[in-house]
């Protein structure tokens, strides 16, 4: 009985020294490492080449592939704050460019245009027997030339503008935004009857003032291409298009050849002529650099004769 | 002529000569008869302004009832000449009227933050800038009642 009390006191600890024992180690050097992020640390190895041996063994070796792929992670993390920190620098760099050249437009190409026009003007005036109606019809072609180009400029440095601006994201009310639109393009063409239906409900987290040119620039498209249409419609909500949710401006007018779609928001470009609807082609190059700004895109659908639909988003696509 | 008998002068400072003569002419047809003195650049308007250089010995009774300053100048620039105007007691609260092709952000926060009493963008159009003209003399030759003259003490030169 005694003899077996002892065999059993000795075999328990026997088994306690060699495997309770290193197996309690072995935790305390994991709980050490995953608290300290300490991955040099290793476990003493053992002298016997039992499973507890190998464990410890193992244990090591996983201990160095982490740290391995720690420094791995960090050089990743510190290339990428680099890489960060670069194109931040080149960014800055550009919009202080961007800043510069605006900045001497706005200065230093004006001032030519004010003399071609402000001397046309004389020239009619001061020199008005030397000129047949003919004459007159040339000096009137070159003074609106004049103030066309100064319009232009405006539009680019606007749009230059536009893009340096810091966006401030609000919560804002789209059906009200889209009705003051509405009302003040109808005093501006009270001649002109036009349906527009606005959905109601419709809300955005977004800058107040790009959301304006936003809705503005879509809205006086709309109006102005179903300028020859007998019964205008308008009309705007959201709904879901390609796939997602997105805001639409949908007209009656005049539409456009879906070949050319890719070039409509584009600066400059049109794709009528001044004398069927004015414009500079700014409108639409305007719409999309205010959603982009947001993280939001804009694309349109139509027929030529058969009406327009202009979509955004301005939220990031969740991928 | 105003209260004190003195005549109202314009000062435009305006460094380039066409902008100059459309000036002096949407003036002109805009039936501002004032006597009209042109400055260059920078300097040439402060000379005037301190009667300094050429103009040494000028009477500094006789001040410009309005100031139309341009803001790229050769030289000392509109923004500069503003600041000194408004940091010497003789010139602190003459009129000045920003009158410039640019409208960018910075011109105007600049300009008004150095004290300018007004910002007008010189238009493209001469229709439009013949009208410009005939509301700022409108406004500052008549409506507007100047500042009252303080007791100036010029420099003493030899």
């Amino acid at each position: 009985m005694i003899a077996s009390l002892c065999a059993a006191f000795l075999l328990s600890s026997f088994l306690r020294r060699s495997i309770s024992e290193p197996i309690i180690h072995l935790a305390k050097i994991a709980k050490v490492v995953s608290r300290d992020k300490n991955y040099h640390l290793r476990a003493p190895p053992s002298e016997n080449h039992d499973e507890i041996g190998i464990l410890i063994q193992s244990f090591n070796e996983m201990l160095g592939q982490i740290e391995l792929r720690h420094a791995d992670l960090i050089k990743a993390y510190d290339d990428l704050d680099r890489r960060v920190d670069e194109r931040t620098f080149q960014l800055e760099a550009a919009n202080k460019e961007l800043e510069a050249v605006s900045y001497s437009i706005s200065h230093d190409l004006r001032s030519p245009l004010r003399s071609i026009d402000g001397f046309s003007h004389a020239l009619l005036e001061d020199c008005a027997e030397s000129f047949d109606a003919q004459g007159r019809a040339h000096l009137a072609r070159i003074r609106n030339a004049a103030t066309r180009m100064g319009v232009l400029i405006d539009d680019f440095l606007n749009l230059a503008r536009l893009t340096r601006a810091e966006i401030q994201l609000e919560d804002v009310d789209l059906r009200s935004l889209a009705q003051s639109i509405a009302s003040d393009l109808r005093a501006s063409t009270p001649e002109r009857d036009v349906d527009v239906t606005i959905q109601p409900g419709l809300q955005a987290h977004a800058d107040p003032s790009l959301l304006h040119l936003t809705l503005g620039n879509l809205f006086e498209n709309a109006w102005k291409f179903t300028s020859n249409r007998p019964s205008a419609r308008i009309e705007f909500g959201r709904t879901t298009a390609n796939g997602r949710s997105a805001f639409f401006v949908r007209d009656n007018g005049a539409g456009f050849d879906p070949v050319y779609a890719t070039k409509l928001f584009g600066a400059f470009q049109r794709l009528h002529t001044a004398s069927e609807f004015p414009g500079t082609g700014i409108g639409l190059a305007t719409v999309q650099r205010a959603v982009q700004r947001h993280g939001g895109m804009v694309w349109a659908d139509s027929r030529p004769d058969r009406g327009a639909t202009f979509y955004f988003t301005l939220e990031r696509r969740q991928s | 002529m105003d209260p004190n008998g003195e005549p109202k002068i314009i000062l435009p400072v305006e460094d380039n000569a066409d902008d100059e003569e459309l000036m002096l002419r949407a003036l002109r047809k805009s039936n501002v008869l004032n006597e009209i003195i042109v400055a260059h650049d920078g300097v040439e308007a402060l000379n005037y302004l301190f009667a300094e250089g050429p103009y040494a010995g000028r009477d500094l009774r006789i001040m410009p009832q309005i100031i139309l300053l341009d803001l790229k100048l050769p030289k000392i620039d509109g923004l500069e000449v503003l600041r000194r105007l408004r940091a010497d007691p003789r010139t602190d609260l003459l009129p000045v009227v920003i009158l410039t092709s640019s409208n960018e952000e910075q011109d105007r926060i600049a300009g008004y933050g150095l004290g300018a009493n007004s910002y007008v963008r010189k238009p493209v159009d001469f229709n439009q800038f013949i009208e410009s003209a005939r509301q700022l003399g409108l406004y500052w030759l008549i409506l507007n009642e100047p500042p009252p003259r303080r007791r100036v003490l010029s420099p003493v030169r030899n």
